[in-house]
């Protein structure tokens, strides 16, 4: 089964908008509630103050996930380093993406970058999973250099997702700044999904892609985890 | 009942009705995992021994060689020798334990857990206050070197405001602690690679040239000028230079992988500054006479780097030091807060005092009852008195946590099951205790008498509060 977790600032009073619960309906949630705490403070010392509180929002908040029938259950985490515990949960819980949750109302057409390191077919099998036999569009985006190449993926994967019949259209961006056209491309759809990119220099200094998409366009995003990366940093 | 891997809940009620809290929870390498929450474990290794190093490099290095050449001569580093030897001895044993029972709290939370409340509170109370007393010891070696840098930098302010510098960086300090949500550990690891470079290439260089092969040849001194008795008392003095490992055992909670990074955190913190120690000693009084030495005080270093290196060695050190001395307060404020949570979770001290602060998540009441006192301390400007209270009230932890030590393994219970056991028992924790106890001995009375005074205070509190606490549980 296909599983989504939704990490959420529980006790800063984040939510999942209504059209990223909508959205994540066919799929299994595991929300995992997380509070990230200064290095003066014992994550103990937190929970003791803290918990009963968090608990009875993260209730609340998961039943939201089952009103369509879904499964959904729930993490509660206190932290002092945040990706650490995304990764940890993340990897216990199997779960193929997680979700920035942004803010959407009800998702017609969803954009979906065939960028970063995770293989192409991940990323439709993971977007079939979610659509299911719903009435919601996928525009497949892809930045290249290389026209060509970039051609063929994008109709391979379009033939992949209109065999489970899903209202595909492509879109080729050649030669130009590929963030720059991804945003532009997300300022139309409700909400995007694109594949976990390996840290590097430039998301060391700027922040994860994932992320400065979620913050420029506003909408839910779903990062497809690599999980062949994963299984390698493990066995290191 | 008991449970694997878990001491028995706590029970019981102070004074104010609080009970301890008594959930059960179960520890992975990654995180704490109790009935509704997980707790992620976030240091690594290198996060450890940047606690241990960086709370203890300070005071040996940057305060004590030329107070301690003063009274030992070129012996000072045996003195420093016989501390490591010490440390050591304690630092396998708590290793032991950090690794059966991975809580915060660290030596508090191994002996009221195997010895029980009375000597749980009066250690644990005990802590709060030995961390204190070596967090205002640090803050005037601070204060020292900050005067010091002023005056290499042409400003001579004179040592009158040693104390109002080393009083504004206190109180500076705990308002950061307070206040400042950014991720200090990161810095902290780069302020200790620092210096360890730093170190590293000053003392090579001073190594190099003591023995002779640069430069002119030292002038040979007798070892050991004045008898063996005073390199036993100077043990005794230096001691807190060998303070840090325990705080790595007070953030064991949060450590990743317990079983294999607190025991490698504690004994090798111990062991780098062990020889660093031992080395700088070498290397200053190869440069003076112990009684030069002694003469410069408490920033001594400074010349001795003036001595190899020119106005740049001076330099050098007066930064370094400034960076050591500064990284061991804030890193003992933050054991202080941590080791009030501990003994305030198990209800010796008033729940109120582990509050968090809703603006900042910090744990406000915790810094503040570590900060006041600390400032009172920093005020008075003893730092022989300061540096050895703090080493007597944690000498009587590091007996006590042998003792404990030997307690669990003679009748071992169910729950006790570390991953890391002690080398050579039971004849290393045996010879942690006393050695221990034996070093109080050799410190000077005053001191004596503000230890003891401090830990009958401590039973007395407990004879009052917290007396129908029990902590050991029924094992």
């Amino acid at each position: 089964m296909t599983r989504v977790l939704v990490p959420l600032a529980i006790l800063e009073g984040e939510s999942a908008s209504p059209g990223l619960t909508t959205l994540l309906e066919p799929v299994d949630v595991t929300v995992l509630g997380y509070h990230v705490l200064p290095e003066q403070t014992p994550p103990d010392q937190a929970r003791a103050q803290y918990e009963d509180r968090a608990v009875d929002a993260l209730e609340d908040l998961t039943s939201t996930f089952r009103v369509g029938g879904g499964h959904a259950d729930h993490r509660l985490v206190f932290t002092h380093d945040r990706e650490q515990s995304f990764d940890r949960i993340a990897a216990e819980t199997a779960a193929d993406a997680y979700a920035i949750p942004g803010t959407s109302g009800q998702v017609d057409r969803l954009l979906v970058a065939l960028t970063g390191d995770v293989a192409v077919d991940r990323i439709c099998s993971f977007v079939g999973d979610l659509i299911g036999a719903r009435e919601i569009g996928v525009t497949l985006f892809l930045a290249t250099d290389d026209e060509e190449g970039g051609r063929d993926l994008l109709e391979a994967a379009a033939t992949t997702l209109s065999a489970r019949e899903v209202d595909v259209e492509t879109e080729l961006v050649v030669d130009a700044p590929p963030f720059e056209a991804l945003l532009e491309a997300a300022a139309v759809h409700d909400a995007i999904v694109v594949g976990e990119r390996a840290p590097s220099l430039r998301s060391f200094l700027l922040g994860e892609e994932a992320e400065r998409i979620a913050v420029e366009s506003v909408a839910p995003v779903l990062v497809v985890r690599d999980i062949e990366r994963d299984g390698a940093s493990e066995l290191e | 009942m008991s449970m694997g891997g878990e001491p028995p809940p706590a029970d019981g009620a102070n004074i104010e009705g609080e009970s301890p809290q008594a959930e059960p929870t179960l520890e992975t390498d990654e995180a704490t995992i109790t009935d509704d929450a997980e707790l992620e474990r976030t240091l690594g290794l290198s996060g450890g021994l940047a606690i241990g190093i960086g709370t203890m490099i300070g005071a040996g290095i940057f305060v004590f060689p030329g107070l301690a050449a003063g009274r030992a001569g070129p012996a000072a580093a045996a003195s420093f020798a016989i501390g490591a030897v010490v440390a050591l001895l304690v630092a396998l044993p708590a290793s032991e334990l950090a690794t059966a029972m991975p809580k915060s709290g660290g030596g508090y939370y191994f002996i009221s857990r195997g010895l029980g409340t009375l000597a749980g509170a009066v250690v644990g109370l005990s802590l709060w206050f030995g961390l204190v007393f070596a967090t205002a010891f640090y803050l005037v070696g601070f204060g020292y070197y900050a005067v010091d840098t002023l005056a290499e930098l042409g400003i001579a302010v004179g040592e009158g405001l040693v104390i109002p510098i080393a009083l504004l960086f206190g109180a500076g300090f705990t308002i950061l602690n307070v206040t400042g949500t950014e991720n200090a550990a990161k810095l902290q690891n780069g302020i200790v690679a620092l210096l360890l470079s730093i170190l590293v290439a000053f003392l090579g260089y001073g190594g190099l040239d003591a023995v002779g092969l640069i430069g002119d040849p030292a002038t040979p001194e007798q070892f050991a000028p004045f008898g063996p008795v005073p390199v036993l008392t100077t043990a005794a003095l230096v001691f807190t230079s060998y303070l840090g490992f325990a705080q790595v055992a007070t953030v064991a909670g949060e450590m990743k992988d317990p079983g294999r990074n607190l025991p490698l955190a504690m004994v090798g913190s111990v062991l780098v500054v062990g020889v660093f120690y031992v080395v700088t000693i070498f290397v200053a009084t190869s440069a003076f006479g112990s009684e030069q030495l002694s003469q410069f005080g408490e920033t001594a270093m400074v010349e001795v780097g003036r001595h190899y290196l020119g106005a740049a060695g001076a330099f050098a050190i007066v930064f370094g030091g400034l960076l050591a001395t500064m990284s061991s307060a804030n890193a003992s404020v933050l054991s202080t807060s941590r080791a009030i949570y501990a003994v305030s979770r198990d209800a010796l001290l008033p729940k109120r005092a582990s509050r968090i602060n809703l603006r900042y998540g910090t744990p406000h009441v915790a810094l503040g009852l570590a900060g006041g006192p600390i400032l009172v301390l920093t005020a008075t400007g003893e730092v022989e008195l300061l540096a050895e209270v703090a080493s007597f009230l944690h000498l009587i932890m590091y007996g006590l946590i042998c003792v404990a030590l030997i307690a669990l393994r003679r009748n071992e219970p169910d729950w006790y099951d570390p991953d890391f056991r002690v080398p050579g028992y039971p004849v290393v924790p045996v010879l942690g205790a006393i050695c221990s106890f034996a070093l109080i001995g050799f410190m000077q009375p005053a001191s004596q008498i503000v230890g003891v005074a401090i830990m009958l205070m401590t039973a007395g509190w407990y004879a009052y509060y917290a007396r129908d606490v029990n902590l050991k549980g029924e094992l």
